[in-house]
């Protein structure tokens, strides 16, 4: 919980710090209770468990085919890594767009739906700061969304069963697919605070979360159009593709296969840089961005590439973020790597500004739940 | 139910100079372009019941609200106990008490846990929550259904529950929105003692209400609004001294028109049921004299009651006013 403490609207906490926590415990108390109660929640608990172990089964069994074929029809044999990494990417992909799915299902109504109960009221003419009911909620709707992970956690490790992987890997992956739903969770809590009708904040919560999954990557898109720009290169010289070989020396990896010379000149290019930010906001790439993997050594054929999906999506958006100055062959008259390493991360700034937006409309969810009301929404009844 | 009407006391009620119920003075409030409530001013003293009575739409629940501290005022002020909710919010929601006119329970919680989180929610200690939550399902006979889901408690059950819930924190303002609505006779005429004892042990008590005759024997004073404004503010006492109608039917209808006439009575004939005549006598004396005088002439009076309670003769009289 501490990714959240730094979002702006906690009220000033000093004097009543624990008062103020065991206000927000029972607030959540009172929520899971009702959740617990309701049995639709575990019938979606149900339904996700089997998809999930459907999608793991599915995957592991074409895996299983792919290899069969390629090992009746062609003498080559691809490395024997096992499945684990492949069932681990698909099954992280899906559990994260189910739980993006799910969350704001799980926190969209958490307000309003009270206020058109008549409920809300009765919390607000208590002793209860709204702070505390929106963080009672904020978290209560977190801990059902989280109940969803933990039932994909077994599918996770699997994963790391079946070779490939490292329980490391389990643990990022499940702490990022947390903070994401959390951030999801915020952003409905916050939207229900604001908005008047339990449908449409779902409705809003759901473009929202669209927003950050498309919308990302359509902004981004467009806004590389708008990028261009030029760049200081001068001529690379690629080395004879002769002498191209499996080179079993793992520091010839980091050289570039070029050299540079000649002076340098003004080469048309895209900024990316400039737009990579709203990149770095999709979840996908805060989840994938932040799951570490090894430097890639040479694959045998002298190039270098990125291996499986989540790699890929990381080095992509590192790429875009690193803008020509980092990725432009002989940008400013250097030889640059053809693989960005670890070291510069992305999830950081994504999941920064991700958790910018959601604190932001939770600082608006909280100001609306302030008593007595000054102004109300068009239409709405506080009681 | 009028019959017993005037032998409601005043009960002798402590006085603490902390305790000074509830006002409000010129308190407007706007939502865009409606006035909801504009210059109102109430006063709800210790011990006392107050109704406040007003057809729909004159801004009851949204003086109760702005009572209740869920809603500020645009202008005007309102204390409770003496302070402002505006800045000792705490220390006005220790004592406030307050019933919605919407019913709000959480249905898959029992009546028990609905009271438990209540009370957390009002910061009582701990260890007597358990007591406090069995003595208040005690009070509003819920005992027998307090372990059951609270969606399957009828509209009066939810209701009282509702009161138990307002009551939890012992506070020292209970505002009550339309309480008896959906409540059966019986619940009522509970509810009634109920309000009365709460009003003996020194709390302030607001009712708003349509059922005026209910009214007429809880409340010791009705202010009466309309158009977001107070229109009058008078107790009961006054209220029943300024006169109220009462209804006549005799066997002989005629016989029993020829004596009033007589008696130099204005009187009219009423197009009920039955065949009866109205007319207002100033007080219970008046009313006592007039059925000797008509039983003496050998008039066969079959009825001879009120036909309307005080309040409610102030009221009919001021929607006459407004048209």
């Amino acid at each position: 919980m501490s990714e959240l403490t730094d979002i702006p609207q906690r009220p000033a906490a000093a004097g009543f710090g624990a008062g103020y926590l065991a206000g927000i415990r029972d607030v959540v108390v009172l929520e899971l209770k009702q959740r617990l109660r309701s049995r639709g929640w575990y019938i979606m608990l149900a339904i996700w468990f089997i998809l999930t172990g459907l999608v793991t089964w599915l995957t592991w069994a074409s895996w299983n085919a792919q290899r069969e074929a390629q090992r009746a029809y062609s003498n080559f044999m691809p490395p024997d890594t096992g499945p684990g990494s492949m069932i681990f990417e698909v099954v992280l992909a899906f559990v994260l767009l189910f739980a993006l799915l799910v969350a704001p299902a799980l926190s969209a109504n958490a307000v309003n739906g009270d206020r058109a109960g008549g409920t809300l009221a009765i919390l607000q003419v208590t002793l209860l700061r709204p702070g505390q009911i929106l963080w009672g909620k904020f978290f209560a709707a977190w801990a059902a969304a989280l109940a969803f992970l933990v039932a994909s956690t077994p599918f996770l490790i699997i994963g790391v069963a079946l070779g490939g992987m490292t329980p490391g890997h389990v643990l990022v992956a499940l702490l990022m697919l947390a903070v994401e739903v959390g951030v999801v969770c915020a952003i409905g809590v916050g939207i229900s605070a604001l908005a008047g009708r339990p449908l449409f904040s779902i409705v809003v919560t759901y473009l929202a979360v669209a927003g950050l999954v498309f919308g990302s990557l359509i902004a981004f898109g467009l806004g590389t159009g708008l990028s261009q720009g030029t760049i200081m290169a001068n001529q690379a010289q690629y080395r004879n593709y002769e002498q191209l070989r499996p080179v079993p020396d793992e520091t010839v990896a980091e050289e570039p296969a070029y050299t540079c010379s000649g002076p340098l000149r003004a080469q048309p290019t895209v900024r990316t840089e400039r737009v990579a930010w709203m990149l770095a906001m999709n979840p996908y790439v805060v989840v994938a961005d932040a799951i570490p993997y090894t430097v890639r050594v040479n694959s045998g054929f002298g190039m270098s590439s990125p291996v499986g999906a989540i790699e890929s999506i990381s080095q992509g958006a590192r790429y875009a973020m690193a803008g020509p100055e980092g990725t432009y062959p002989c940008a400013n008259g250097e030889a640059k790597p053809q693989y960005l390493a670890q070291s510069t991360p992305l999830w950081p700034l994504g999941l920064g500004l991700q958790l910018l937006l959601a604190g932001l409309l939770m600082w608006l969810g909280w100001r609306s739940l302030r008593t007595p009301a000054h102004r109300l929404a068009r239409g709405t009844r506080i009681a | 139910m009028t019959e017993n009407w005037d032998q409601i006391g005043i009960p002798a009620r402590p006085e603490s100079p902390r305790r000074d119920g509830i006002s409000a003075s010129a308190v407007s409030r706007r939502f865009g372009q409606v006035h909801a409530v504009e210059h109102m001013d109430f006063h709800a003293p210790a011990g006392r019941v107050t109704a406040l009575i007003g057809p729909n739409g004159a801004g009851k629940t949204t003086l109760l609200l702005m009572l209740a501290s869920l809603l500020a005022p645009d202008s005007g002020t309102i204390t409770v106990d003496g302070l402002d909710p505006q800045h000792h919010s705490a220390e006005v929601r220790k004592r406030i008490g307050w019933m919605p006119d919407t019913l709000g329970v959480w249905e898959s919680l029992t009546a028990r846990e609905i009271l438990t989180q209540i009370a957390r929610f009002y910061q009582l200690p701990k260890a007597g929550i358990p007591q406090r939550v069995t003595a208040m399902l005690e009070r509003v006979r819920l005992s027998d259904l307090a372990d059951q889901p609270a969606r399957v408690l009828s509209r009066g059950q939810q209701q009282r529950l509702s009161l138990a819930r307002a009551l939890i924190h012992d506070p020292s303002v209970l505002l009550l929105d339309e309480p008896a609505s959906g409540l059966d006779p019986g619940s009522r005429v509970e509810l009634r003692v109920t309000l009365r004892q709460l009003a003996a042990e020194g709390k302030s008590i607001v009712v708003s209400s349509h059922v005026l005759s209910e009214l007429d024997e809880i409340a010791d004073a009705a202010v009466f609004v309309n158009q977001g404004k107070t229109v009058r503010h008078q107790t009961t006492d006054e209220a029943s001294a300024s006169g109220r109608r009462y209804a006549i039917s005799a066997t002989d209808g005629t016989a029993l028109a020829a004596k009033l006439t007589e008696l130099g009575l204005a009187f009219r004939v009423e197009d009920g049921r039955r065949p009866a005549v109205s007319l207002v006598l100033l007080n219970d004396d008046d009313a006592a004299r007039l059925l000797r005088d008509l039983v003496l002439a050998g008039v066969g009076v079959s009825s001879f009651a009120p036909a309307s309670g005080a309040l409610e003769e102030t009221y009919m009289n001021l929607e006459g006013e407004r048209r």
